[in-house]
């Protein structure tokens, strides 16, 4: 279960969410609603523990206080955000992250394993053949970059999926694997954040929602 | 289309090379990585493009610890070199205490080319900091090397 209570977070000084009350219990997907800059992504930012958001308050995670940890170990206990804007990492090959990745939920699993399922995950997101060799999202589109994100959540087991419109730039024909993939979250007892706003993702899978408006909830 | 030219330098105490791209049918890319754990390496890369060829230079210079690397990629293009169309690119990671020191230059005689560069140094920023982090990825330095290992 993840509970957040009186969550406050800010940024610079400047106040953005205020007060957040959630429950959430395994198999939920939460989706959350409201305008631009309404406080959505700096909601599920501020849950993976990005460092420059100041927070109060309190999430805790199967009774484990979530604040407490660093963002990197909140992403090793099943944490996994799939960013809005996912950055290019020049030098950086693709397959050496992604089995960085792998790693820490199949620490013995050999190289050519991961490579396999890599590789696998990538042609049912039709991404392209070289896509493994290439730098991290080098020459990618907006749409690839979001394929990235989702094959990472593809290939990891996450407890908590947080998804940052995960549809914007994608394909129609590759939403599917976007309700795919919160299906197979829930149904392994994850729960799921949800911002998007587009219609049809909207309608298709959350259990519940929650609305915000000025950093807090309606 | 010729196969890229892919080389890494490890450790070296200098470099020079000399590279010749030849014709359109014939587009030559270099994929040249310096990695630098100690030590001091100059590196100099001339290319000297013929008439009509098409060409790519990456540079990569990798430095940590507090070795130090100073580059200097030069492409010279002759009088008679009309049709030439080449891009040089250098992208530098100084870690630790090292230092790169890197530099595109050009020398062009002939009016009909098309030629680029760039030139980026820099190592991760807070953003890219914190998407690595949020994939509990921590070892960033030793990912890239290895990435850069692998080219």
């Amino acid at each position: 279960m993840l509970r957040i209570k009186g969550l406050k977070a800010s940024i610079n000084g400047k106040p953005i969410l205020d007060g957040i009350d959630i429950e959430a219990n395994p198999g939920d997907c939460i989706l959350v609603t409201g305008h631009n800059g309404s406080g959505k992504s700096t909601l599920l930012h501020t849950i993976m523990g990005r460092p420059d958001i100041e927070v109060e308050g309190e999430i805790a995670f199967n009774d484990v206080d979530v604040l407490e940890l660093e963002c990197f170990e909140r992403s090793r206990n099943g944490f996994f955000i799939a960013h809005q804007s996912p950055p290019t990492l020049d030098g950086v090959n693709t397959l050496s992250l992604f089995s960085e990745f792998a790693k820490f939920d199949a620490p013995d699993a050999r190289k050519i394993e991961i490579i396999r399922k890599t590789k696998g995950v990538f042609e049912e997101l039709s991404l392209p053949t070289d896509w493994t060799q290439r730098d991290f999202n080098h020459g990618a589109s907006g749409g690839e970059r979001k394929k990235n994100e989702l094959a990472q959540a593809k290939l990891k087991t996450p407890n908590v999926l947080l998804l940052d419109e995960p549809d914007s730039g994608l394909e129609q024909s590759s939403r599917s694997q976007v309700t795919d993939l919160i299906k197979s979250v829930c149904d392994n007892g994850g729960i799921v954040f949800l911002v998007t706003h587009d219609q049809l993702l909207q309608d298709s899978y959350p259990t519940k929602k929650i609305e915000l408006s000025n950093g807090q909830t309606l | 289309m010729a196969k890229p030219y892919n080389k890494v330098y490890t450790n070296e105490n200098g470099i020079s090379l000399n590279l010749h791209p030849q014709d359109v049918e014939n587009h030559e890319e270099y994929n040249i990585t310096v990695i630098q754990e100690h030590g001091h390496c100059p590196v100099s890369i001339n290319i000297h493009p013929k008439k009509d060829s098409l060409s790519k230079v990456n540079v990569r210079i990798y430095a940590e610890n507090d070795a130090s690397v100073d580059c200097i990629l030069s492409c010279y293009v002759a009088k008679d070199a009309s049709g030439v169309d080449t891009d040089m690119q250098i992208r530098s990671w100084p870690f630790d205490k090292s230092r790169i020191q890197a530099r595109p230059e050009m020398f062009v005689l002939n009016n009909d080319i098309k030629a680029a560069h760039g030139n980026a140094l820099g190592t991760l920023s807070q953003e890219d900091r914190y998407y690595l982090h949020s994939k509990g990825i921590t070892n960033y330095k030793d990912i890239l090397k290895e990435s850069l290992y692998e080219k």
